[in-house]
């Protein structure tokens, strides 16, 4: 089965649009299979609303495990199944805490052999006057450019300047598929999906 | 020596540099990217490579004390390699490359660091094609019995091709007259340096009086090597320059006495007047033995911060009494180089 992984900066919403995603294709019970970077591994079941409470937020780093789950959505007459995985943001500089580093590192491992990447940023912290995108970010698509699954999701299009920071990435990144979402309103999900489904 | 840390050749160790928190995430797939394209990489990403780890020796070679007829010497060289090449794009008549060398100098003056730093220059020219460098002496080339040698000094030459082959001590090939084997290591070597012309660097270092009595006794040798290469003793303002650069390397610093005492010491040593008053390595031995006797200190001490086990004092370096020399054992030392400066034809002792 073939993976597509969710990455990015923490707190863009990489678990916000997991959840979301999967509910989008229909799922009401999402069974998250647990890939601790350190310690045993797990799962769980969430409705919807029970994973949104607890698997996301607004504190930095609030994912520290990879969450899997198998999903599967309509491709052309049948079905296709494919594993979404949604993992630990990635920070600028050398991160001090080591359960988050060998998080992260867990983060790179998966998506050397993942047939989707999408790449998440969150739009609405870039502005055209300070377009600065971080090196992490720049690195991971000079990193993914070359896959024909990678794909870049600018996020929190539900948010006011999210449209500015939309336009300095789509400047940025000419060549490459900018899908705008959002997360939270599961917004701009059925272009992705589509996106998705060619890959898998 | 600078030790470069070694980028991770494997996407596992990358990982596990992030883990350990060596490198960024963004440092680690910029590794990730570097590797996926592995050696078919696009041509001009390696040319900058070579241009970036040339200027890298480069910086190593300038950043050594002192050595500057070395130094300008060196950057004639690798003008004159480049301009060879621009001239052969032009089609214009080159001359060919004849780098052979011949490096005089006292002991810790210098000489192996500097062949170590031009093997890496001359491969990123593309004057060799691997650029290591084997260091061997006279009993690595010199065999037992006869027919011995040759096969020896083959068999270095062998493992040095693509680079370059330093001979320490080259003087003493010639010592022991005609009957001596080293005659024999000196002809298969220069034979080698005619059969392997573009793949072997030749160098002969030793004592300045003792290599100029081999290049008299040799006289087809000197139009061999071209280039001769002075290195000069130190001044013991450079070797005070020498030890700081060493410590700072190794994160330590001296006392104020801690200076002043290697002062004394490396005074001391110049008024012997032998062949050790420029010697760097004299210096490097001072330093390591210092840190071994602070660390001993320290150890003793039990707590320490810091700053502590930073700071080098004046009783980590031995004193300077150690240094010096019995007044016989001077006045040997001063009739033996008046000797050689009679020998020599010299006026200075």
């Amino acid at each position: 089965m073939k993976s597509c992984v969710v990455i990015g900066q923490s707190n863009v919403g990489k678990t916000m649009f997991a959840v979301n995603f999967a509910a989008f294709l229909g799922r009401q019970e999402l069974a998250i299979a647990i890939k601790a970077a350190d310690g045993p591994d797990g799962a769980r079941t969430y409705n919807v609303d029970e994973a949104i409470l607890t698997l996301t937020g607004p504190e930095v780093h609030k994912t520290r495990n990879l969450l899997g789950q198998n999903l599967e959505m309509g491709v052309g007459k049948g079905r296709k199944p494919f594993y979404l995985v949604d993992t630990t943001g990635l920070s600028e500089g050398i991160h001090p805490n080591t359960q988050i580093r060998r998080a992260m590192a867990q983060t790179l491992g998966v998506i050397r052999d993942a047939a989707v990447i999408l790449h998440m940023m969150d739009a609405s912290a870039i502005r055209r006057d300070h377009p600065e995108i971080g090196e992490v970010d720049l690195e991971l698509a000079n990193y993914a450019r070359m896959r024909p699954g990678y794909a870049i999701l600018a996020n929190k299009m539900d948010l006011p300047p999210a449209q500015e920071g939309l336009a300095v990435l789509q400047q940025r990144f000419q060549e490459l598929p900018i899908f705008p979402i959002s997360a939270l309103r599961r917004q701009g999900f059925r272009e992705v999906k589509r996106f998705v489904a060619q890959h898998i | 020596m600078v030790e470069v840390q070694n980028p991770a050749k494997a996407p596992g160790e990358v990982l596990l540099a992030l883990e350990t928190g060596r490198i960024t995430a963004a440092k680690a797939l910029s590794q990730l990217v570097a590797m996926d394209k592995g050696t078919g990489g696009p041509r001009e990403d390696e040319a900058a490579e070579r241009r970036r780890r040339l200027e890298e020796a480069r910086a190593e070679l300038n950043g050594l004390i002192g050595l500057d007829g070395v130094k300008k010497l060196v950057g004639e060289m690798v003008a004159f390699v480049e301009v060879q090449k621009w001239r052969a794009r032009e089609n214009l008549a080159t001359e060919p490359l004849a780098l052979h060398m011949i490096f005089k100098g006292n002991p810790g003056t210098g000489k192996t660091t500097v062949a170590r730093i031009l093997g890496r220059m001359f491969k990123e020219l593309g004057v060799l094609p691997k650029g290591h460098s084997i260091e061997v002496e006279r009993a690595d080339l010199v065999g037992e019995y006869i027919g011995h040698t040759a096969q020896k000094t083959r068999e270095q030459i062998k493992r040095a091709l693509g680079g370059i082959l330093f001979i320490d001590e080259a003087y003493s090939l010639a010592r022991g007259g005609h009957k001596d084997f080293g005659k024999e290591a000196i002809d298969t070597m220069v034979k080698a340096m005619e059969d392997h012309k573009d793949e072997l660097i030749l160098i002969l270092a030793g004592y300045p009086h003792e290599m100029e009595d081999f290049l008299e006794t040799n006289p087809g040798l000197v139009s061999r090597f071209p280039i001769q290469i002075d290195f000069p003793d130190y001044t013991i303002r450079e070797l005070l320059q020498i030890a700081e650069l060493m410590i700072k390397k190794r994160q330590y610093r001296f006392s104020e006495g801690a200076r002043a005492r290697l002062h004394e010491i490396l005074l001391q040593v110049s008024l012997n007047g032998d062949k050790n008053s420029g010697n760097a390595r004299l210096v490097r031995n001072l330093i390591e033995r210092a840190l071994r006797q602070q660390a001993v200190r320290l150890l003793h001490k039990g707590q320490v911060g810091r700053e502590e086990l930073m700071l080098l004092v004046e009783e980590d370096l031995p004193p300077k009494s150690q240094f010096k020399r019995r007044p016989e054992e001077l006045f040997r030392a001063r009739v033996r180089a008046l000797e050689k400066a009679v020998a020599g034809g010299e006026t200075t002792p």
